[in-house]
């Protein structure tokens, strides 16, 4: 099990320093959603900001504070001046709160939070809407609609309030998500997709919705390689932290190679299923500083910028 | 097809030392592993895998692992190692083995593969491969035992016609295989009854030795009667008289493959009456392979070849009809030769084959010499008539009054056979007589009545007077009885005695037909004329008597030299000389003749300044002996006994294979162990 220390406040789970620089940055979407409220995010649709986008001439019943009074002035005929419209982002966060994430050194799931924490602040201090749902034993449990740079600690209380249990039904919670209407966006799945059932059904009922899917697979050190420190060694008995299935091992070469083998097949075939999808797919060790992950990686893959 | 079979030297050991490590080893394998718990994210990339390696807590279902079955080969293994197998299927060691090495003249058969074909570096003799396979049995026996319990005593046998024990019953392995190799071959026939028989002697004087009378007798015969194990082809002529005891073993091993072979079985070398100075020679061959031969025939005088048949000679196939074995067989006739003087007569077959010792025959022919008899009778006519149409060179007869004179006057020197037809001198002279009716006058003969209407119950048809002189049709009318010692032979038997004796003692020479001819139906018959033919020539010729007749390897020979011969040597074919001693009367005897061929013996006679030579010739007349197919089974009197082969049971020791491939197995599992550990 883990031995990392849980966070209790907002700042365990997201530094200062981290946090500034995390203001100059934004979620980018692949698509353009219509947003439900006027934000940050430039839209497809002419809006009431203060950046230009086109004219067209006067029809009746258009607003008159919008005439471009220096053109009449020149041409003697009524051009309205459009403008963009700048709309809000659904970014929504599908934290896997299942036991199996309570595993490794640094925890999967303590991982999981800050990067959601993170990611939520970035969504947050960009005026978009943030979704929070977290899903174990076939249930999800949310936090919506969370908009401004206050709603921070609103989000650290609900990642703080979550902890690891139970099995992880993704199929059935991917469900929930998507038939719960939380606006389309970006949506951010942090799991370890280890489930016994499968992920592909999972996916597939948020896939084919309009979502922006990135699908972080955060993998503990010790999962990618059993042989590191606080790994599996010897003659042990294995007891799955979901469904407490047992399985005695005597760990050897052999069995670690059919062990690397089984997760590089898993991780292709994730790979390969979100590829097909459009859905971005990472591999993310939790050994990886979520800054160095948040700055950099996550820049160059695109959802970030 | 050769079975291999395998027998422990030291079974227990192997047993006690798998039963004490494989009980534990096994149990050890039903103790569990008490494992580490280990809570992981999630079992899905995990599949089981069971190398209880350490074990430290009980217990479990014994589960199938590779090393389970590594371990347990390899203690098999080893504790298959220490119980020592060999390759040979004679049965364990311990106890007591008799070896009974044939050494006769089938035995000298040359061999140039083995069984399975392979060919041995250079050809060797059945006797050769016997004496190694006895080597390497002795050193099995006593050499290999690691951990041996179980001593051996052993006693070597060896025996063709007669038995000799040539080592008695013990363990040391240098005196066994000196014994072993001491043993020679000979041109003897096989007969192991006396081999048997010296083996069981020799047990039963042991076992009176330990039994200190306690136990009963059953307990001494089951416990202390050894394995025979006989090294021989398996052509024995008492083979079917041989009776296994109860409990006793006997282990056949089989020497030689060879089958095609040829003889000489007959010589025959005469002298025609009509042609004195002339030598008649006839052979007779014999084939006993199963296909036919055709081999060439050389006649040499005293070691000169004289003639070669001109066309090979056609032996047929032998052939089995009812199970009997019927040798090919071919006659030949050479043309008479000139040959006045004495002469050693040797017939060979050129070719080469399987045993060369039956490849020749020799005959020894006495120098031209033509009798002179003397008649002494009274009114029998039939045998002075006979007489009178002998071949001979002088034929002289007188009363008994006119002999009993010339006795006195010792004036009787002149004749070499003297024939008494139905009177009784008053004494007689040294000198060669054939007595017809009443009783000669010498010692140890004595008539005490008659018999009558008698028929013969016994003829040594072998002896030389009875050549073509069938007497199956005789009847008797009345014949003088008579008792006769140990000086005379008995040459015909009656239902109540004696009724032709032979005497050959040095000084006198002696047939003696115990009734008158014309009391009998005898001289109506042609074997009378035969007979009074062969007994004038065999008594004239008794000086010759032994070179005519020859001798079979495994006899005694008797012989009269000169009375007072000095420096008296016999010449075996085999370059052996031995000295012998005569007697008082010039009589010798030496042997048994191992070796066929001719023999010479040197003597000084009286007054004689260079040494005089005589001959005789050994030839091998058994057809069981030219007979060389080994046989694959024995049939005894009470049981068959399977032959092994000697190709096989020299295969040697199987253990250090076996103890290798426990290693293997042990490098193995540790390479396997090693392999499951690191990680």
């Amino acid at each position: 099990m883990s031995s990392t220390k849980a966070p209790r406040k907002l700042d365990e789970l997201l530094d200062s320093r981290l946090m500034s620089k995390l203001d100059a940055i934004d979620v980018v979407s692949r698509k353009i959603f219509s947003g439900k409220l006027q934000g940050e995010r430039r839209s497809k649709r002419r809006g009431q900001s203060i950046e230009f986008a086109d004219f067209r001439p006067y029809v009746h019943g258009d607003d008159l504070r919008f005439v471009d009074w220096n053109i009449y002035g020149r041409l003697d005929r009524l051009f309205l001046k459009m403008f963009l419209e700048e709309e809000d982002l659904s970014l929504i966060i599908a934290l896997d709160t299942s036991a199996s994430m309570r595993v490794g050194n640094p925890d999967a799931f303590e991982y999981s939070r800050k990067l959601a924490m993170a990611l939520a602040y970035v969504g947050l201090v960009n005026q978009h809407r943030v979704s929070l749902v977290g899903f174990s034993g076939g249930r999800i449990e949310r936090a919506s609609n969370l908009r401004g740079r206050r709603k921070a600690a609103e989000v650290a209380h609900w990642l703080l309030d979550r902890a690891p249990e139970g099995g992880s039904a993704f199929e059935e919670a991917m469900r929930l998500v998507g038939t719960t209407r939380m606006g389309r966006g970006v949506m951010i799945a942090l799991s370890d997709f280890l489930f016994p059932e499968g992920f592909e059904k999972g996916l597939s009922m948020v896939a084919g919705r309009g979502y922006d899917l990135f699908a972080l697979q955060i993998l503990a050190p010790q999962v990618v390689d059993p042989t590191r420190e606080g790994g599996v060694a010897g003659d042990l008995l294995l007891v799955d932290s979901e469904s407490a299935a047992e399985v005695e091992v005597t760990v050897t070469p052999e069995l670690l190679r059919l062990y690397r083998e089984r997760l590089d097949r898993l991780c292709g075939s994730l790979r390969h299923y979100c590829t097909r999808r459009d859905i971005v797919h990472m591999v993310v060790e939790t050994s990886t500083p979520v800054e160095t992950l948040m700055l950099e990686y996550l820049r160059k893959r695109g959802l970030l910028r | 097809m050769t079975t291999l079979a395998v027998a422990w030297i030291t079974p227990i050991a192997g047993a006690i030392l798998g039963a004490s490590i494989l009980a534990p080893l096994i149990a050890l394998w039903f103790l569990k592993l008490r494992r580490k718990r280990r809570v992981i994210s999630s079992t899905l990339l995990w599949t089981r895998s069971l190398a209880d390696l350490r074990a430290n807590a009980p217990f479990q279902r014994i589960r199938f692992n590779w090393l389970l079955l590594l371990q347990i080969l390899a203690v098999l293994a080893i504790a298959l190692a220490l119980a020592q197998p060999e390759a040979e299927g004679m049965g364990s060691a311990g106890g007591r083995h008799v070896l009974l090495i044939d050494r006769s003249a089938s035995m000298g058969a040359t061999e140039a593969t083995d069984e399975q074909g392979v060919a041995f570096d250079k050809p060797t003799t059945r006797l050769q491969l016997a004496k190694d396979a006895a080597k390497e049995r002795l050193r099995a026996l006593l050499g290999g035992g690691w951990f041996s319990l179980n001593a051996s005593d052993v006693m070597v046998v060896a025996f063709g016609t007669r038995a000799e024990i040539r080592a008695p019953f013990t363990d040391s392995i240098a005196t066994l295989e000196a014994a072993i190799d001491g043993i020679e071959p000979t041109d003897e026939s096989t007969r192991i009854d006396e081999a048997i028989e010296l083996a069981r002697a020799f047990t039963s004087n042991l076992d009176r030795d330990d039994a200190r009378g306690e136990r009963a007798d059953a307990n001494i015969e089951s416990e202390a009667l050894p394995t025979i194990e006989l090294y021989s082809d398996g052509r024995i002529t008492d083979l079917a008289k041989l009776a296994l005891r109860p409990g006793e073993r006997l282990v056949y091993h089989r020497v030689g493959v060879t089958e095609h072979n040829a003889a000489v079985t007959a010589i025959s070398a005469e002298r025609p009456p009509d042609a004195p100075d002339r030598i008649q020679v006839f052979a007779s061959l014999a084939n006993a392979s199963l296909s036919p031969r055709s081999v060439t025939l050389q006649l040499a005088v005293d070691g000169a070849v004289r003639a070669v048949t001109p066309e090979p000679i056609e032996i047929a196939a032998a052939t089995e009809l009812d199970g009997a074995f019927v040798p090919g067989r071919a006659q030949v006739t050479f043309r008479p030769i000139e040959q006045p003087s004495n002469a050693a007569i040797e017939i060979a077959i050129v070719e080469d084959d399987g045993l060369r010792a039956d490849d020749s025959a020799t005959a020894v022919v006495a120098p031209a010499k033509r009798l002179s008899v003397l008649y002494v009778g009274g009114e029998g006519f039939i045998v002075r008539t006979l007489l009178e149409g002998l071949p001979i060179e002088r034929f002289n007869s007188m009363d008994t009054a006119s002999f009993d004179t010339a006795v006195a006057t010792n004036a009787l020197g002149a004749f070499d056979v003297i024939v008494l037809d139905g009177v009784t001198p008053k004494a007689l002279v040294p000198g060669r007589y054939l007595v017809f009716g009443a009783p000669p006058p010498v010692e140890g003969l004595s008539a005490f009545g008659i018999h009558e209407s008698l028929y013969p119950r016994f003829v040594r048809e072998e002896h030389p007077i009875f050549r073509a002189a069938s007497l199956d049709e005789l009847f008797i009318g009345k014949a003088t009885a008579i008792q006769a010692d140990k000086s005379f032979q008995v040459l015909m038997e009656g239902p109540q005695g004696p009724l032709i004796v032979a005497r050959e003692r040095a000084e006198m020479q002696l047939v003696y037909i115990a009734f008158d001819p014309l009391d009998s139906n005898w001289p109506f018959q042609r074997s009378f004329v035969n007979f009074v033919a062969n007994a004038i020539d065999y008594l004239g010729h008794a000086g010759d008597a032994l070179a005519m007749r020859g001798v079979l390897p495994g006899e005694a020979v008797s012989m009269r030299l000169p009375a007072g011969s000095q420096e008296i040597v016999v010449f075996a074919p085999n370059g052996t000389e031995t000295k012998v001693q005569a007697d008082l009367e010039g009589n010798i005897s030496w042997g048994p003749a191992r070796v066929a061929g001719l023999h010479r013996v040197e003597f000084l006679a009286p007054k004689a300044t260079a040494r005089e030579t005589r001959l005789f010739a050994v030839n091998i007349t058994d057809a069981a002996e030219s007979r060389i197919a080994p046989l694959p089974e024995l049939a005894l009197g009470n049981a068959q006994v399977q032959g092994i082969s000697v190709a096989s049971t020299r295969r040697g020791a199987l253990w250090p294979w076996v103890l290798v491939a426990g290693l293997l197995i042990i490098l193995l599992e540790w390479w396997y162990y090693q392999r499951q550990v690191r990680v």
